[in-house]
Order: structure tokens, then sequence, then C-alpha cells
């Protein structure tokens, strides 16, 4: 694989993992999350290493989302999310 | 804004450099020898004899370090236990109605490919990328879909969750008898071709002896794991939500 593909993928990994860190909104980290799964899951494929490329993909943006994505919809809000929560 | 929040922030940034430095010395130090060496040079050259998997990591994970794989689904059984315990207070709850036709049919097309794929995963685990947890896994990813775009009465229609407890417990079972079996004939727990197993020819569908019955087992206790633990969080989601008009997770 190209180097300048790689680099690409490396910096938006750096990126996604910046913004999940540092971002106030849950819900957007959380869907930032699977990006950066699904960008990681590119990188172990990249690497020859299907295996784990395979369950980075399926648990991180299938499992471990829903799980966030639930865990989330029972927390408390800050006030922020007032005017979301009436969908 | 105090100064104190930042102080916080510039020792975690700190630490995080730090541990990042250590990380990238580790790299360094590995071995950049073109031959493989130590115990990885052991399974590629042995693996196709010793085992008959074309799949070597598949290998590795249900005959040589099959004893690991299970202690690793036996995590997986606790947290389900826990889950299950925990959430299993409220007997009485309201299922959400799902979402639109629109949605409603295009998961109905998508379902059958998933499942099918799922399976390919877990049967072809010996001689493909995969194996039993990533199918297990797929097919809790289709119950979650199930879940979230037809409401949890329907998924719970179709996918009892007393089904799901009798194949997670016989995922464990079967796991367990296939190395007794081993321990019977005299060859240790879990082993595959010294207690056996028939080999198969190398690369067919029927080959590697117990390691397409380990994935299947593997899968059982995987999917059905997983999938209850969605299915009792939603639950309670779902009574939680009781006072509004229904609707999915978000």
């Amino acid at each position: 694989m190209s180097l300048s593909f790689m680099i690409f993928l490396y910096v938006f990994l750096i990126a996604t993992a910046l913004v999940i860190s540092a971002i106030n909104d849950i819900l957007s980290a959380v869907i930032t999350l699977s990006v950066f799964g699904i960008l990681l899951a590119t990188a172990f494929a990249i690497l020859q290493a299907p295996d784990v490329a395979l369950t980075q993909a399926v648990i991180n943006s299938g499992i471990v989302t829903a799980l966030f994505l639930v865990a989330f919809s029972q927390t408390e809000k800050p006030e922020c999310y007032s005017e979301e929560e009436e969908e | 804004m105090s100064s104190k929040p930042y102080i916080f922030r510039i020792a975690s940034l700190i630490l995080c450099v730090s541990l990042g430095l250590m990380l990238f010395r580790g790299i360094a130090a590995l071995p950049v020898t073109e031959k493989v060496t130590g115990p990885a040079s052991h399974y590629l050259a042995r693996t196709a004899g010793e085992t008959g998997a074309r799949n070597v990591v598949g290998a590795i994970l249900f005959d040589y370090r099959a004893f690991d794989t299970l202690g690793e689904s036996t995590v997986i059984f606790t947290a389900v236990c826990g889950i299950a315990m925990l959430f299993s207070r409220r007997k009485f709850h309201r299922s959400s109605r799902g979402l639109s036709f629109i949605a409603k049919r295009g998961i109905g097309i998508m379902v059958p490919f998933l499942l099918m794929y799922a399976s390919v995963i877990i049967l072809f685990g010996h001689l493909s990328p995969g194996g039993g947890f990533q199918g297990g896994t797929i097919f809790a990813t289709v119950t979650v879909l199930l879940c979230v775009v037809f409401g949890s009465s329907f998924e719970s229609q179709y996918f009892p969750p007393r089904t799901k407890d009798i194949l997670e417990s016989g995922g464990a079972l079967l796991f367990s008898g296939i190395g007794l079996i081993g321990l019977a004939a005299g060859t240790g727990f879990l082993s595959n071709i010294a207690a056996g197993f028939p080999a198969g020819t190398f690369g067919s569908f029927l080959s590697a002896g117990s390691v397409p019955i380990l994935n299947v087992a593997v899968g059982m206790k995987v999917g059905a794991g997983l999938s209850t633990i969605f299915y009792s969080m939603i639950k309670m989601l779902d009574a939680g939500h009781d006072h509004r008009e229904g609707g999915g997770i978000e």
C-alpha cells in the first residue's frame, strides 16, 4: 500500500482519537469512536492481520456502538441535551 | 477559568506523551530480522501437518491455545451472567414499535445475507480469516439490528431469551465436551489430532479435526451472550421510556 495512504490513515486515526477524548458531546464521541474503529480495522487489514481487522470492525462498529448508545440514552444529560431529548 | 484544570491537562499530556515514548521504544526494541524466529517459526512450519488447518491464527486459537480460548469465552459467560442478573428486575416491559416501514423492509432484505455471512465466517474459520468470535459477533449484530428496527418484543419473539440461554450453555458444554474427549483419549485436555479427530485433506471444508467444532461452539457462546447483553439493556431502556410514545434508541 502506498505511503501517502498510510500517512492519511494514521493522521485521521490520531485526529479521530483526539476528537473522541476532547469533545464534550458524548453522542458525537460515540459516532467518532466507530469511525476510529473502521480506520483502525483498515490499518490492521493493510498490516496483514485480517483476523484482527475482522474482529475490530465487527465489535467496535457494531456491538460497542450499540451498547454505548443504549448506555448514553440511559444516563443523565447536561443541559445541552434537553432540546434533543424529545426527538 | 481557574488554573487548576490546566495543570491537570498539562500533567495528563505529559503522562500520555511519556507513555507513548515508552511504547515507541518498545517498537524499536523489536527484532528486525527477516526470518521468523521462536514459536512463530514452529507454528508456520508445522501447523498444516499438526492440525490440518489452513488458517494459522485459527489453529493457534483453537488447537495450540484452546485452553486460553475456553478462558476467554468463560469471561464473556461471566459478563453475560452478571448483566442478566443486574437487569432482570423488570419483568414487565413495553416494546417500541420500531422504525419506519422503509427501514423494516430494508433490514428484512439484509438480514438473510448477514446471517449467511456470519455462518460462513464461523464454518470456514479454519480455512480463511475469521472464526467463532467474529461470526458470533455478527450474529449478535443481527439481533441488535432487529431490536432497534422492529422493537425488542419482535426480536424476543423470533430469538427468545430462553433459546439464547440454551445456545450459550450448549456452546460451553460442547467446548468442554470436546476437551474431555481429548482427556479420555489420554492425550490431554483439548488435544486435537492426537486425540483421534480426523485431520482430513488439507484445505478442504471437512478438515482440521476439532477446530471447526470448537469454532461453532465459540460462535454459539459469543453470539448468544452478546445478544443477551444487548437485549437485557434495551429491555430496561424500553421500560424506562414507558411514559413516552415508544421510540427506538434515539
